[in-house]
């Protein structure tokens, strides 16, 4: 009970009292990549398989951009994840892998399921940075595979 | 802008805010679906004023319901700031004296104007977003830009500086604007210009209704204490 108390304080804080310091320094940049193998693949998400999750569209026409005035869950849902990278690297918690996972494997439940089935998926960030002034890639963090199928019982496979 | 008004469009704007999130989550979210269908109804309510009172109060109770489902904010500062404005609107519609009401709406548009002046501060003293390099990296790297195309703007180093610099001027500039009613009405326009433009390049959609619905409480504080011409 004290816990919660001091956890629902600890959230709203914050709030109350916001800091403000939007965009104060540009950190590096999560972006999330997953991993679909299948079970009898030893070689499991250490090949060349990792797919970037969500990849932004190559262009976006002013119309579609006026529609997401009032419309856009996709993109609000990809910054949450994007949050929940970040907090994987302050204070990891099952809770950020789980809402990852989740998503990823909600838009994988859009696929065949006969190409699905005895798999597992993974997803690592791979965050980018600029750094004497050249761009860096690195990963630092990659989740334990999760079985696919059985996960995926809730996502309509 | 007299209090009333004040209260009754902040509600109905955040309302407004509010139900765009709240279908959203139906949209996105297979899980506690019930509980946004339910503040989607109760933003309805806040949107049109009626039984507002209590809308408000079960809004901000699934507010922190939210923080802990997402163990906190779901977008960042726009949920942040939805929050603050719903706990103001819930004090000035509770608190049983009118001077507390006032003193909580009061706050609102303070936070308001720190909310722009902290954020052109803390640009102003770093190094990079007076070069323009900081803005450089949100086009070439950050995980904003809605396209790739958008990523194109990172090798116009002249247009980054100058958007640098306009960003930063605005925010620091903006509690100036404060000591004459026509003056915030035009910093306001700006503010909501720039708010657009970052929903448009950044698909920040939420952080443009929700900053707006806090505008009428600045509105009605720069007539509360400087009489302005407004009124």
């Amino acid at each position: 009970m004290l816990k919660n108390l001091l956890n629902t304080g600890r959230l709203l804080l914050p709030v109350l009292v916001p800091s403000w310091r939007f965009f104060d320094e540009i950190a590096p940049s999560p972006r999330i990549e997953y991993c679909v193998f299948s079970d009898d693949d030893e070689n499991a998400g250490a090949g060349e398989n990792w797919r970037e999750f969500r990849p932004r569209p190559s262009d976006v026409s002013v119309g579609r951009m006026l529609r997401r005035m009032i419309w856009n869950p996709r993109w609000n849902e990809s910054l949450f994840l994007m949050s929940c990278a970040e907090r994987l690297m302050s204070h990891p918690t099952r809770h950020s892998e789980d809402e990852i996972f989740d998503r990823i494997l909600t838009d994988l439940s859009m696929l065949s399921t006969d190409t699905l089935e005895n798999s597992h998926v993974t997803f690592r960030l791979m965050f980018i940075y600029r750094h004497d002034g050249a761009l860096h890639h690195h990963v630092t963090y990659e989740a334990e595979p999760r079985p696919l199928y059985s996960a995926g019982r809730h996502h309509g496979f | 802008m007299g209090f009333d008004l004040a209260l009754r469009i902040t509600g109905g704007v955040v309302g407004f805010a509010f139900l765009l999130q709240s279908l959203e989550y139906l949209y996105s979210q297979r899980r506690y679906r019930v509980v946004f269908a339910v503040r989607a109804m109760l933003s309805l309510l806040l949107l049109i004023g009626i039984g507002a009172e209590w809308a408000l109060i079960l809004l901000w109770l699934m507010g922190v319901f939210q923080l802990h489902r997402f163990q906190g904010p779901y977008n960042g500062g726009s949920d942040r700031m939805g929050m603050l404005v719903l706990s103001m609107l819930v004090l000035c519609r509770w608190l049983p004296e009118p001077r507390w009401q006032e003193i909580a709406f009061g706050y609102l548009g303070l936070q308001l104007i720190l909310s722009y002046f902290i954020s052109g501060w803390v640009k102003v003293v770093n190094p990079e977003w007076r070069s323009g390099q900081a803005l450089r990296n949100v086009f070439e790297f950050s995980a904003y830009p809605v396209s790739e195309t958008l990523r194109g703007w990172a090798t116009r180093p002249v247009l980054l500086f100058v958007m640098s610099w306009a960003v930063i001027l605005f925010e620091l500039i903006f509690p100036l604007t404060v000591f004459n009613f026509y003056s915030l009405a035009i910093g306001l326009g700006l503010a909501a210009t720039f708010h657009f433009a970052n929903a448009c390049l950044f698909g920040l959609n939420r952080f443009f209704w929700v900053w707006l619905s806090a505008y009428p409480a600045l509105l009605w504080l720069q007539g509360r204490i400087l009489g302005g011409l407004g009124q």
